[in-house]
């Protein structure tokens, strides 16, 4: 008797495929002796089964699959541009180690010249804000909240994300011509976390700001330009103009396609007059 | 295998076949087909731009299913609603009892539609385990990782859901009977 309790306290696990080796052994030999056990197991196996068998319950509209289909071949063009098949790889590896023999000494020679050119890897913040830029233009991110006024955005973010965003109504209040319009905001998923995502548009063309805490996100990498008591980091990545830069708690990323380093784009924020001190220096020499 | 060089599966064609996966359990956690399609989207979205990804060929559907559930736990908390899932672990009669009852259904003869409403009609928490286990064919270590709570939860929780479908599916049965008398 203890023996068949011992067993039917196994059956769902048993049943489930979750033992193995000797306990499975021992209720297998225990359920070719025992039929009550036995017929336990049989009305048990034929009520998963019953479930089982009418799966899957849901097949994903033709509509919906053409979306996914949409964002995954996105995805492998990027995934093209850095190869990930054996043999490619095989052959660029080989190929890199033949040029790298050749044009080694011309590397030692220019990293000796340039040992005072800042480095021009991206941070992967100003990649995550370019990509998210991207994505938006794409209609992949559309926003969570419509809104011009500066406020409404700022109260939206409110217990949304970890940080305080206050986003500047310097243009809304000066009376001055509209140089540029605020469209709305959503959050993008940074690190595990939230970022704060809001879209501006400026002689219809799109940019993009994205916060996060400084304690998620740094800047660092790109040409390195202080302006103000801060250091701007400037990268150029996919034919956009990303700036990024931290200051008071708070990590930056401005997002463009306009002209030279995108430092128009610093207006949603700064005006452009009293702010001179503030672009000029951003400005290519 | 070509050339002696092993072919690598691409993530797209491997991530699109867990769609229907997905979309059942979207539907499962959502109760609504629109939000649902929005679910699978984002995930599909979060997949494409993780940093690091699974194995294909490992644990690449239930990677898939962390990071859907994990978007929908984010999704509740924005509305300020928070999670609707109860804590079903800690009280309540433990429902599954492999026992012989008078009440004892034999599930062959259910129709699939029947079993499809009875799911969807548990409590939250239920059919989520319930979808992932018997729909899905999670490991308990895997719904564990799904759910980020401990397998000796799974399993508790996983045994009070079939508990629960099991008196639902009975009740709805011995209606019909009676209806046929």
């Amino acid at each position: 008797m203890q023996k068949c309790e011992d067993i039917r306290g196994r059956l769902t696990l048993y049943l489930d495929d979750e033992l193995q080796g000797e306990e499975r052994g021992m209720v297998e030999a225990h359920l070719a002796d025992c039929e009550s056990c036995a017929a336990l197991f049989a009305r048990e196996l034929n009520f998963l089964n019953a479930i089982r068998k009418g799966a899957p319950f849901h097949v994903a509209p033709p509509e919906l699959r053409a979306k996914v289909e949409k964002i995954l071949s996105q995805e492998r063009v990027v995934e093209e541009s850095r190869p990930r098949r054996a043999s490619r790889m095989s052959w660029l590896v080989a190929a890199a180690a033949v040029l790298l023999l050749l044009v080694l000494p011309l590397l030692v020679w220019r990293v000796y010249k340039q040992s005072n050119v800042p480095p021009v890897t991206a941070s992967a913040f100003a990649l995550k804000a370019a990509d998210t830029h991207l994505r938006h233009m794409r209609g992949q991110l559309p926003l969570e909240m419509e809104s011009g006024s500066p406020q409404q955005i700022s109260s939206w973010f409110l217990n949304k994300v970890n940080f305080s965003v206050k986003l500047p109504n310097y243009q809304e209040s000066s009376g001055q011509d509209k140089l540029y319009t605020l469209e709305g905001a959503r959050l993008v998923n940074y690190q595990s976390d939230y970022a704060a995502y809001v879209a501006y548009r400026m002689k219809d063309r799109p940019i993009s700001l994205v916060i996060t805490s400084d304690s998620v996100a740094r800047p660092y990498g790109g040409e390195e330009i202080q302006a103000r008591g801060l250091t701007f980091h400037y990268n150029a990545i996919d034919g956009l103009k990303v700036l990024t830069w931290s200051d008071r708690g708070l990590t930056y990323a401005l997002v463009s396609d306009l002209e030279e380093r995108g430092q128009q784009s610093c207006i949603v924020c700064h005006e452009g007059t009293k702010d001179r001190d503030l672009l000029e220096p951003l400005k290519p020499h | 295998m070509m050339d002696g060089l092993v072919e690598i599966v691409e993530f797209g064609p491997a991530a699109l076949e867990h769609i229907d996966a997905l979309y059942g359990y979207a539907l499962a956690l959502t109760h609504n087909m629109t939000e649902a399609e929005d679910l699978v989207q984002d995930t599909y979205l979060r997949a494409t731009s993780a940093a690091h990804r699974p194995d294909i060929d490992g644990n690449l559907k239930s990677w898939l299913f962390v990071i859907m559930r994990n978007a929908w736990l984010n999704e509740v908390r924005h509305k300020n609603s928070g999670p609707k899932f109860i804590d079903l672990d800690a009280s309540g009669p433990q429902v599954d009892q492999l026992q012989e009852t008078p009440h004892v259904v034999y599930l062959r003869k259910l129709e699939r539609e029947q079993v499809q409403q009875a799911i969807e009609s548990l409590p939250d928490a239920y059919r989520e385990i319930i979808v992932l286990r018997d729909i899905e064919g999670f490991t308990y270590q895997e719904i564990a990782t799904v759910l980020d709570c401990p397998a000796g939860t799974v399993m508790s929780r996983l045994g009070r859901a079939r508990g629960k479908l099991r008196k639902l599916l009975s009740t709805w049965q011995t209606k019909s009977r009676a209806k046929v008398v």
